[in-house]
């Protein structure tokens, strides 16, 4: 065999990409085998996640900051200009909530009285943490917020998160200095809640769309536009009476509802820490803490009530 | 000839490492708040622009390793299945590394439709993984607008690369 300079690459050559193949071939596998283990809800996948998640949130905090400020110098700037129109809305807002805090007075002592009688049992008073929110997205298939409290300061999976406005989501990832919260327009959030006016119980399920619908709703329920929705606490994950939103379009078969939640201004969010008797841990059974409140099978497009 | 010194080689590797420390950035920037209405939701695949920019321009800077790592960490960052991106970072990778050849001393906009066209099945695939695993069929709109967002931002962030590129990397 002529020793030629070139022999040895011509033969290294192809091993080498036949390699870089294989090693191709393997990380797609190796990244299947991560979905599928992922949907399979193991534990250590979890726990990967949760510390990964512990030492990147830090520098999206920092990344945050500047586009934040951004934000809101921008916002400065535009309620400027509606200093003035801004006040007299206030002031005429400030009287009527007045006459709302008189009835509200009213009817505090009015329950109190009525619940002396009664002998009843007042739900436990909920402790609350606030955090900050340093990211959002998710991209096209999924919403979610990461917050600035964790472990460390006393969350735990399912509680509830809450802006001034209302219900925003629900906690499924812990770590210790940070947590996610799958936003109630999540595909994967399902939620109880009742109609304030008819007090009919249904299930508000997240598409991924502004406007989440409301599933299993009893058959003779009477919901008008304009209705609102609360939290109902079945399941005993979230507290009953949160404000969630507002049904606002009612076509044939699906009832969407739009959120009271402000998701461009999100800035903070308190979460309520019920101790949340109804979440299955994943420590004890492996399933994903979502299921409790929503039905056992997500339901198909095509099983919405009408 | 002379042997690099340390400082020499040191240079070189940052240079070398740039582009997968670049991407690694973008995965980050990618879930960080802008508070523009409706962003969240269409977030530009940042990393599949770097992804194919490098691929095409410098592969050998591009260890399929590093872009694994990257889509689980990216996974990790915006709460999708784990290694979603990973396979679709991966496949983008793969297929601009084929058309290569085709892609590489052509000018821009040619690059610019080879995207496109590389980056539509590597969308309708994880759109399709995500219906799979979710038991469902998701609506196609997040998955357009997100395509759409990606491809039109292109020229903007590979305007950015072209000049790391340059006199960042070499």
């Amino acid at each position: 065999m002529a020793k030629r300079p070139g022999s040895f690459s011509s033969v290294a050559q192809p091993v080498r990409s036949l390699w870089s193949r294989f090693a191709f071939a393997t990380l797609i596998a190796a990244a299947f085998g991560l979905m599928l283990l992922g949907k399979a809800d193991v534990l250590l996948i979890e726990r990967a996640r949760m510390v990964v998640l512990d030492a990147l949130a830090p520098v999206i905090e920092v990344a945050s900051r500047p586009a934040e400020a951004v934000t809101d110098l921008m916002n400065n700037v535009r309620d400027l200009r509606y200093l003035r129109a801004e006040n007299a809305r206030l002031a005429v807002e400030n009287d009527r909530l007045e006459r709302w805090q008189h009835v509200a007075r009213r009817l505090e002592a009015e329950n109190r009285a009525l619940r002396a009688l009664t002998n009843f049992v007042p739900p436990k008073e909920v402790d609350f943490v606030s955090a900050r929110v340093i990211a959002d997205g998710g991209g096209a298939f999924v919403r979610s917020v990461m917050i600035t409290a964790g472990r460390r300061q006393g969350v735990s999976l399912g509680n509830a998160a809450v802006s001034g406005e209302g219900l925003v989501g629900g906690v499924v990832e812990v770590g210790e200095e940070y947590s996610r919260v799958l936003l109630i327009t999540d595909l994967n959030s399902q939620i109880p809640i009742v109609i304030e006016r008819t007090r009919d119980p249904a299930v508000l399920a997240g598409d991924n769309t502004r406007s989440p619908r409301i599933i299993y709703l009893p058959q003779n329920a009477q919901v008008v536009p304009g209705d609102r929705i609360v939290t109902s606490g079945h399941g005993g994950v979230f507290p009953p009476g949160l404000a969630v939103g507002m049904v606002t379009t009612i076509t044939d078969g699906s009832i969407r509802v739009t959120p009271f939640v402000d998701w461009e201004r999100l800035e903070y969010v308190r979460l309520l820490m019920t101790g949340a008797d109804g979440v299955v841990q994943p420590e004890s059974a492996n399933l994903p803490p979502f299921s409790v409140m929503g039905p056992e099978n997500t339901p198909r497009s095509g099983s919405v009530l009408p | 000839m002379m042997r690099p010194t340390a400082a020499q080689r040191l240079d070189l590797w940052i240079r070398q490492s740039t582009p997968m420390a670049l991407t690694s950035v973008l995965a980050v920037l990618s879930v960080v708040t802008v508070g523009i209405p409706g962003y969240a939701s269409v977030v530009p695949g940042y990393t599949a622009m770097a992804t194919f920019y490098w691929a095409i321009f410098r592969p050998d800077l591009q260890p399929a390793s590093a872009l694994f790592l990257i889509g689980v960490l990216q996974d990790i960052l915006t709460g999708t299945p784990l290694g979603m991106t990973a396979v679709s970072l991966l496949l983008l990778h793969a297929l601009a590394l084929s058309q290569r050849r085709a892609l590489v001393t052509k000018p821009f906009l040619l690059t610019w439709l080879g995207f496109m066209v590389i980056q539509l099945p590597v969308s309708i695939m994880v759109w399709m993984m995500m219906s799979a695993l979710q038991f469902r069929l998701i609506g196609p709109e997040p998955a357009l607008f997100q395509y759409l967002v990606t491809v039109l931002g292109f020229p903007v962030v590979a305007w950015v690369f072209v000049r790391i590129h340059r006199y960042v990397v070499r």
